[in-house]
């Protein structure tokens, strides 16, 4: 392990740790930037991104694992930015740092989440992004989805039952989630999403998209497919992979283990 | 009030440079400095937030604080399997010293939270602290382990988290695998009066178990009006935040007695 901390960004406000590999090869040319997950600081859901940054220096690929402004260790910029423009920022500063450190051209991003959704918007526009891996990043309820969903539920009573119990549950316990740092993520439109990716693709982007089983708009590796249509979901530079019994943020080890084989495996044959 | 720098310095100290920590820095030279023990496991991730706010609110009292992390936890080097207890009681030594030469203030006290606590206690002579503050630490080792074993078992039954029910072959509570020798050490471990005069800061809402035998031998207590939702399914993915606690914390903290 070769691990730096650093301060950096414009202002100075930005904590991450960058990962050296752990040999020098032509993967080294390809920085993985590892964002936020929600607002978990960066060492990731159960320190997920430690286990995955370090693998991938052990791949051969440069890292930084850090925090978005205001996240974290990370504190504001004091510039007057909306957030889209901060996000991209602070990436355009990331960035900066793994060409100075460690002389990448490339960059992949790495999200889970609120992190897929900022990966995403950072790779829409910045052109030394090569690819990104979302995880539960965007997808939308399509008529399979609802099929897939409430057709099972209608056959078993048990599960209506259960279903049930739990709106009790919460309107006796209304404090339960009332307040507090929650999933949710507010999606920008279909159409708008779709014309972003096939943009992204044609552009010559890697994307890899993981669903997990633990959220609640993605049921069936198919419903890729619905939702952006066949020219994204067979496009070569498309992976997309449903994990239907992990839940979102990779809770078991054993899951966090399968996910890191997953990328690791997916950016060794992108950039070998 | 004295302003504080404001800018925690990342920082890598200890033997290879395997411990990552942040030191924040204050604006004038005091009498004493802290050191933020962190909890284990998922309550380290929980907690995160709160540390970070109690040493800036330490810092802006003029007090220079370092947080860290054990080895095999955080941004320090090693992996989760690694965790061990000793380990950590040595981490903390190693961090105490690190804050020492940072800060330049011989005097040390010490905050952790839960597990960080108990840490704290038990090394609180090795680390020469002047007080230790710690919050709802574990004080029955077995009976810790015994709750954490339970909320497992219901983790992986939980279908608000899983599609189907899912067993496991790796020892683990909430996302961290448990190794066999931290498992023995948590079991046995017992409340024992620390070196140095202990604050203890109570937002369980039956009382810490235990903490009569802590008074007993001298120890002071805070109740805090708020329970802490340490061990509820629902929350283990939730920030702890508490500004009693942190109000609470700084004023046991802030002077040098």
């Amino acid at each position: 392990m070769n691990e730096t901390a650093f301060r950096f960004g414009r202002a100075d406000h930005l904590v991450g740790l960058l990962g050296a590999p752990a040999s020098a090869s032509s993967r080294g040319e390809v920085g993985v930037i590892v964002l936020n997950a929600g607002l978990v600081h960066h060492v990731g859901p159960f320190r997920l991104h430690v286990d995955l940054t370090r693998r991938l220096n052990a791949s051969g690929y440069p890292t930084l694992r850090m925090d978005l402004s205001t996240l974290g260790d990370s504190g504001a910029s004091g510039a007057l930015q909306s957030r889209e423009q901060q996000v991209r920022t602070d990436i355009s500063d990331a960035m900066a740092l793994l060409r100075a450190q460690a002389g990448c051209t490339r960059f992949v991003l790495i999200g889970l989440c609120s992190g897929a959704e900022n990966a995403h918007l950072a790779a829409c526009t910045e052109p030394s992004i090569a690819g990104a891996v979302f995880l539960d990043g965007y997808a939308y309820r399509t008529l399979g989805f609802r099929l897939r969903h409430y057709a099972p539920r209608l056959l078993q009573p048990a599960r209506i039952a259960r279903f049930l119990a739990r709106r009790m549950r919460k309107a006796a316990s209304p404090s339960i989630g009332a307040a507090e740092p929650s999933f949710s993520v507010e999606f920008p439109p279909l159409p708008q999403v779709r014309d972003e990716l096939a943009d992204m693709l044609q552009r010559g982007l890697r994307l890899c998209f993981i669903y997990s089983g633990g959220v609640s708009y993605f049921n069936h590796l198919r419903q890729f497919r619905e939702c952006f249509g066949r020219h994204i979901a067979t496009h070569g530079g498309a992976s997309v992979h449903f994990l239907r019994e992990v839940d979102h943020t990779y809770t078991l080890v054993e899951d966090r283990q399968r996910l890191v084989d997953m990328i690791d495996a997916w950016l060794r044959a992108q950039w070998p | 009030m004295t302003m504080a720098t404001d800018v925690e310095t990342p920082v890598q100290f200890g033997g290879d440079r395997s411990l990552f920590g942040l030191f924040l820095p204050a604006s004038r030279r005091g009498a004493h400095a802290v050191l933020l023990c962190p909890p284990l496991g998922q309550d380290m991730i929980r907690s995160h937030r709160i540390y970070r706010q109690l040493a800036r609110g330490l810092a802006a009292e003029g007090v220079p604080v370092l947080r860290f992390d054990y080895f095999g936890t955080g941004d320090s080097a090693g992996e989760n399997i690694q965790l061990d207890w000793h380990r950590c009681l040595t981490d903390i030594g190693t961090a105490a010293t690190e804050l020492r030469t940072r800060s330049g203030c011989d005097t040390i006290m010490a905050f952790g939270a839960r597990l960080g606590g108990s840490l704290a206690m038990q090394a609180s002579a090795s680390a020469r602290f002047a007080k230790v503050v710690a919050w709802d630490p574990v004080l029955d080792g077995a009976a810790h382990v015994a709750r954490q074993d339970a909320m497992q078992q219901a983790l992986l039954g939980d279908l608000n988290r899983f599609a189907q029910p899912r067993s496991s072959m790796i020892d683990q509570w909430c996302g961290f695998p448990v190794p066999a020798a931290l498992r023995q050490q948590l079991g046995k471990l017992q409340a024992t009066a620390p070196a140095a005069p202990l604050h203890l800061l109570d937002s369980t809402p039956s009382g810490i178990p235990q903490r009569e035998l802590l008074l007993a031998g001298g120890a002071t207590v805070t109740p805090l009006r708020q329970p802490t939702p340490w061990d509820e399914l629902e929350r283990i993915e939730v920030a702890i935040l508490s500004r009693e606690l942190v109000e609470q914390a700084s004023a046991a903290l802030r002077t040098a007695h």
